[in-house]
């Protein structure tokens, strides 16, 4: 390979030939391409607004020559290269653990059950990490199967993240499941069984989803001490890389790949010895379920692995209860199911309960505290026989878990659970704010098509940080449209020009123009939808957006970061492109200060837009949202006109129905409680909760309807 | 000409300044702090007054929620005053966009700007509680203290670089010389592979290695790019339990099976990791596995049916981990955690959209006061890590399904920070065939900076007390827009088909 550093480009003068030699990046790739195919792939490149350069060639020398400025600077033998360099030797020592003072022979410390379980469930490593797992996009692709939080309250934790494979074109039933399997405290005591554990666990929670063992793949991660010299470190290791083997021989079921990580050390301080396992397969995801309970009165069973005298699952147990558990779960005979772990069945049961607040009562007083890996808690569809599970309870209609004489509140539970936390990683505000009124408006439509179309074309302009176009484009065509995806570029000098009049023959040719989610520039300078808006205020396509709402009777659509550009632009609420004043509603930082994402309950309280000519007044919908500017501010003059107007199209309800501040519900501190608004005709509409995403078969742990047929009213508005 | 502008959100949107406020206030218990102002100040070169008008309430600022102040900003005289700025070399994204976005305004060549965040603190407070909010709120890794002062220019001075030197006398030098040579540029390699290099060019080269030689073989030869601790044969073994003994002998007859009559590998942990998998593989049980000799991420062969019609699939996942970075520069590293794990399945051609985030740390409770010397806060790790990583995932459009933080004090050593994730595409779309002489390498995506250099020698050094000082080129921040549209442009069938290979 000869490569030419000259033609390396780079992002500021004075690198040298080293720099530019080593530096590395995940936004830069090279590919080899044969010569003739060079051109295509470079204008394909271009295209998408990337910046390529050819670099380098394959010679048939075995030689890697970098030249730079003109002179050789490196050249060197493949073969030395993959060397590797000079073999090490090391040396090993293990040493039995102690089996007296074994993570398993631990015992509960006291005999009060309320103590021990709600010491549980504060435990670091059980309680709530929702402030944290919220700041994390859930939900974009269309695909999620299983939401990080399951239940009406969403509150119960997954065992697992469950996805349908995305393609290009039509849907699949296929999905992917991945868990993972790790508790330092068993590695501190036995790094052997800190690994058999990590992949058991990993595979357990796997089968939990409704995964088949028998096509689980493992991939895992090393992350140790810096092993020195020592044979006693190098150790720790090495029995734990034998505890792999030892799993993946007893199960067959194999590691593909992995990485290790071993300098975990900091002067005399080590990170416990981790392996943290992975496991992956595909599944039907019609067959997936999720830990929360569904129903009240329903049986509860518990199914166990037993643990030999090394304290080693008995493999053979563990594969019959892992086919128990997968026929039972695609008869569909169990609706809900979870494993337990570390802080054993209290932990479990709680979190089970949490979700739809479902209450439970044991049959029996149990050791509920005691770590167990391998096992299931499941509910039953309806009674059946399993002879091998033993029967742990009942679901019920109180909102408690009973055992024995002990009485715990479920919501006194969920309090205890989400403290520990809560001050590190908030999920809820310290404002007061008055009550959220509902809003209702009575006004109809009032615009309607001028000439019929059978298949109305979408315009859906990508800019540098759009991410939601892949889901967008997909809605509109299941809708029944043509959609034309642009790409807005700004790499060489002719792009931006080209850019736009490329835009403005795209607005030309269509009769809806709709801004998709992302993070245009990053949402930066601070603030959402700059770039954007500075796209559409070139007088030309403010201009040519103008004639396609009023002239050519055009819809638009702008969901999450396509709202926050239309709302920047003027389009909403004014209808219109112009310069914005400190009178004007915005879109800005939500109440909690980050990035919030999760489902969310909304009503449709206006019927004056088309583009909800599909659903009905009042109708309530259950929609993901993912953003960090999404509270809409308006002053009150502002407000009055927009409910007058019937402006005000969507609002954040709690679970009765009703407008609300509450966190839980409206998730930015929206005045109003606002979700989506449109313009005074109806033709723009602007939302947060991102519809696009909305495909049946998903979000399966959250019950509620997300479907708000927003693109096929937008669609038949031309069609109908 | 430099125009600069300050903004501040108004008060009733200002939830940044409350929440370094209150952070302030309760952390790191400045009890004195009243009141606390983020401005944001940007410095723009060559702007025409029209077009700085025009961006004025667009980009610089929203009326409806930002004050503006051109040039300067209201100030009482008792207000300490900081600005902090990212270190030269470093990629900042406010910045960048800024340039982007005026561009659209004025058409024509991308201004050069530059944005830096300044910290006005009211209350009655001593110079030690002003120094130790500078260095709570400044990560040197990545950022300094500013200048107030307006620059003339924004234009860096940049020498010409001089031409890459010839390490002189390498390949006669005595072992001592070796030695200081070794700490003189602290290598990531350990000196063996060092007296190897010289072997190398002094038997085989017939030279002296150029110095970007020297530090290429270094990268190349990380314990982060060739897991140097894994592929360290195991001599001795010395094992007293009786239970893994015996494991240890299965290990062993796998091992026979496995190579048979063949030369055996040295026994190693990378080899105890995978015999498995070769074994089960030999046994004719892995049917689904995808081999290639690519070797970027874990591939399986899915058979899906895709609106009742069957389609092969290939399944890549991959599991990542970004430990160092992210212990010392928690945002940016986490950030890279999650976009170097995109790169190896992407790189294999396929969609990635799932990810997990699983990472460790020590309690984040506790008071900052026990933080150990040269360490961030945990409190600070864990939620600058999960910014980084999920301001990445959200804006290159990565569904994150599970998030999970393991709590052990070890993790004090150095946080843990992994990514996993899945990518999947159309079997038929993956090509691979090896390069040929005449084939052509296309560099594409962000352009080269300094950032890049040093990260994966970086992560394979031992640490000690000093790291936080001393590694400031090894962090990047990722530019997640720029990798999505490589996301995008892989995901056409006709461009990967094009192609047979990348890195």
């Amino acid at each position: 390979m000869e490569i030419d550093l000259d033609k390396v480009p780079k992002k500021y003068e004075g690198l040298d030939g080293t720099e530019l030699a080593i530096s590395e990046s995940q936004e830069r790739m090279a590919v080899v391409v044969a010569k003739e195919n060079a051109d295509k792939f470079i204008s394909l490149a271009e295209e998408e607004n990337i910046e390529t350069t050819i670099v380098a060639k394959v010679v048939e020398e075995p030689r890697v020559k970098m030249y730079w400025r003109g002179k050789l600077i490196v050249n060197l033998s493949r073969e030395f290269l993959s060397t590797n360099g000079d073999v090490k030797k090391s040396n090993i020592k293990v040493l039995k653990p102690d089996y007296e003072n074994s993570y398993f022979a631990k015992k509960a410390e006291s005999n009060d059950i309320e103590k021990t379980w709600k010491e549980t469930i504060q435990d670091l490593n059980c309680c709530s990490q929702r402030g944290l797992v919220e700041r994390f996009d859930s939900t974009i692709g269309a695909g999620t199967v299983l939401m990080p939080y399951g239940g009406k309250y969403q509150l119960s934790p997954q065992e697992g993240m469950c996805s349908r494979i995305p393609t290009l074109k039509g849907y699949t039933d296929t999905g992917t499941i991945m868990t993972y399997g790790y508790n330092p405290e068993i590695a501190l005591w036995s790094p052997f069984h800190g690994a058999v554990f990590a992949i058991v666990e990993s595979i357990t929670k796997y089968v939990a989803i409704g995964g088949d063992y028998k096509k689980a793949w493992l991939t895992l991660q090393e992350y140790f001490e810096k092993l020195r010299d020592d044979p006693s470190r190098w150790g720790k290791p090495f029995s734990a890389l034998l505890g792999a083997y030892y799993v993946q021989e007893k199960l067959g079921i194999v590691s593909i790949g992995g990485k290790d990580s071993m300098s975990g050390s900091y002067n005399e301080l080590d990170v416990p010895p981790t392996v943290v396992s992975f496991c992956v397969g595909t599944v039907d995801i019609k067959n997936v379920i999720s830990t929360e309970f569904k129903n009240k009165n329903s049986k509860v069973l518990i199914l166990r692995t037993k643990l030999d005298n090394d304290y080693l699952p008995d493999f053979d147990d563990l594969k019959e209860n892992y086919e128990i558990i997968h026929k039972l779960i695609n008869e569909k005979k169990v609706i809900s199911v979870s494993t337990v772990r570390n802080g054993g069945i209290a932990e479990t049961i709680t979190k089970m309960c949490i979700g739809n607040k479902i209450g439970f009562k044991f049959e029996k007083d149990i050791d509920v505290c005691y770590p167990m890996y391998g096992t299931f808690i499941m509910e039953l569809a309806k009674d059946v026989d399993i002879p091998k599970a033993e029967i742990l309870g009942k679901t019920t209609d109180s909102q408690d878990i009973r055992i024995k004489n002990t009485v715990l509140d479920i919501n006194e539970l969920i309090e205890l659970w989400e403290e520990p936390l809560e001050k590190v990683f908030p999920s809820k505000v310290d404002i007061q704010k008055e009550k959220c009124e509902n809003i209702s408006s009575n006004k109809k439509q009032i615009i309607s098509r001028t000439i019929k179309i059978a298949k109305p074309r979408v315009f859906i302009p990508v800019f540098p940080g759009t991410n939601c176009e892949y889901d967008s484009t997909k809605a509109f065509q299941d809708a029944g449209a043509i959609v034309n995806v642009g790409i807005f570029k700004n790499i060489k000098t002719n792009d931006i020009q080209d850019s736009i009049d490329e835009f403005a023959k795209q607005i030309q040719d269509a009769q809806i123009i709709m801004i998709p989610g992302g993070f245009s520039a990053g949402d930066e300078p601070d603030g959402s939808g700059k770039f954007i808006s500075a796209v559409f205020r070139n007088p030309r396509l403010k201009d040519l957006i103008h004639k396609h709402l009023y002239e050519k009777d055009g819809l638009m659509l702008g969901i999450c970061n396509g709202f926050q550009a239309l709302i920047k632009l003027g389009l909403l609420p004014y209808g219109d492109i112009m310069e914005m004043t400190d009178k004007m509603p915005t879109l800005t930082f939500n109440d909690i200060s980050r990035h919030q994402s999760k489902m969310v309950r909304i009503k449709l309280v206006s019927k004056l837009s088309p583009w909800f000519s599909q659903i009905e007044l009042g109708e309530e919908f259950i929609v993901p949202i993912s953003h960090g500017e999404g509270k809409f501010v308006a002053n009150d003059q502002a407000l009055k006109e927009l409910i007058e107007n019937g402006q005000i199209a969507t609002q954040y309800i709690d679970l009765e129905g009703n407008a609300t501040y509450n966190i839980d519900y409206n998730p930015n501190g929206s005045v109003y409680a606002v979700e989506g608004i449109t313009s005074k005709d109806g033709r723009i509409l602007g939302k947060m909760g991102h519809s696009e995403r909305c495909y049946t078969g998903i979000t399966k742990n959250i019950p509620g309807n997300p479907d708000m047929k927003i693109f096929e009213s937008g669609v038949k508005y031309f069609t109908y | 000409m430099v125009k600069r502008i300050f903004v501040q959100k108004k008060e009733e949107y200002d939830v940044e300044a409350k929440g370094v406020l209150s952070d302030l206030k309760n952390n790191l218990q400045i009890k004195n702090l009243d009141d606390l102002i983020i401005l944001n100040r940007y410095d723009v070169e060559g702007i025409s007054d029209k077009a700085f008008e025009k961006a004025k309430n667009t980009i610089f600022s929203e009326p409806q929620v930002d004050i503006c102040y051109q040039e300067e900003y209201p100030k009482n005289p008792n207000d300490h005053i900081f600005g902090v700025e990212f270190l030269p070399g470093q990629f900042d994204q406010r910045a960048n966009s800024l340039s982007e976005c005026l561009q659209i305004i004025t058409g024509g060549e991308k201004l050069v700007s530059k944005s830096a965040k300044i910290y006005i603190l009211r209350g009655n407070l001593s110079h030690e509680e002003v120094e130790k909010i500078k260095a709570y709120l400044i990560n040197p890794v990545d950022s300094r203290e500013c200048s107030l002062e307006k620059p003339k220019t924004l234009q860096e001075k940049m020498t010409k670089p001089e031409d890459v030197k010839i390490v002189k006398g390498f390949t006669e030098m005595t072992d001592e010389n070796v030695k200081e040579f070794y700490e003189k540029y602290g290598f990531a390699m350990d000196i063996e592979d060092l007296k190897f290099c010289q072997k190398y060019f002094r038997d085989q080269e017939k030279r002296d290695p150029t110095m970007t030689e020297m530090k290429m073989i270094d990268t190349y030869w990380s314990d982060h790019c060739r897991h140097t601790t894994f592929m360290t044969k195991l001599e001795v073994i010395d094992i007293k339990w009786d239970l893994l003994e015996k494991i240890f002998q299965d290990y062993k007859k796998s091992r026979e099976y496995v190579y048979e009559n063949k030369k055996a590998k040295d026994i190693c942990l990378m080899d105890i990791a995978t015999i498995a998998v070769k074994e089960l593989k030999k046994r004719g049980l892995l049917k689904d596995l995808d081999e290639s000799e690519e070797i970027n991420a874990c591939s399986i062969k899915a058979n899906i049916m895709v609106d009742g019609k069957e389609e092969e699939y290939l399944i890549m996942f991959k599991n990542e981990t970004h430990n160092h970075p992210t212990e010392i520069e928690p945002f940016g590293g986490a950030a890279t955690c999650l976009g170097g794990a995109i790169r190896d399945p992407l790189s294999g051609r396929t969609y990635v959209y799932q990810a997990m985030r699983v990472t460790g740390a020590g309690d984040p409770r506790k008071p900052i006061s026990e933080t150990l010397p040269n360490k961030l806060p945990q409190r600070k790790l864990t939620n600058e890590a999960s910014r980084g990583y999920s301001s990445y995932g959200n804006q290159i459009g990565l569904a994150t399904g599970q998030v999970a933080e393991i709590y052990n004090d070890g993790y004090i050593a150095k946080r843990m920070e992994i990514g996993a994730l899945i990518g999947a595409a159309p079997s038929k779309n993956v090509i691979r065939e090896k390069p040929i002489p005449g084939d052509i390498i296309i560099l594409l995506g962000g352009r080269t900076g300094r950032d890049g250099c040093g990260g994966a020698t970086g992560s394979s050094k031992a640490h000690n007390s000093e790291s936080l000082k001393t590694c400031g080129a090894e962090v990047q921040k990722g530019n997640a827009p720029e990798e999505r549209k490589i996301q995008r442009l892989f995901r056409k069938e006709e461009v990967t088909r094009t192609y047979q290979e990348m890195q």
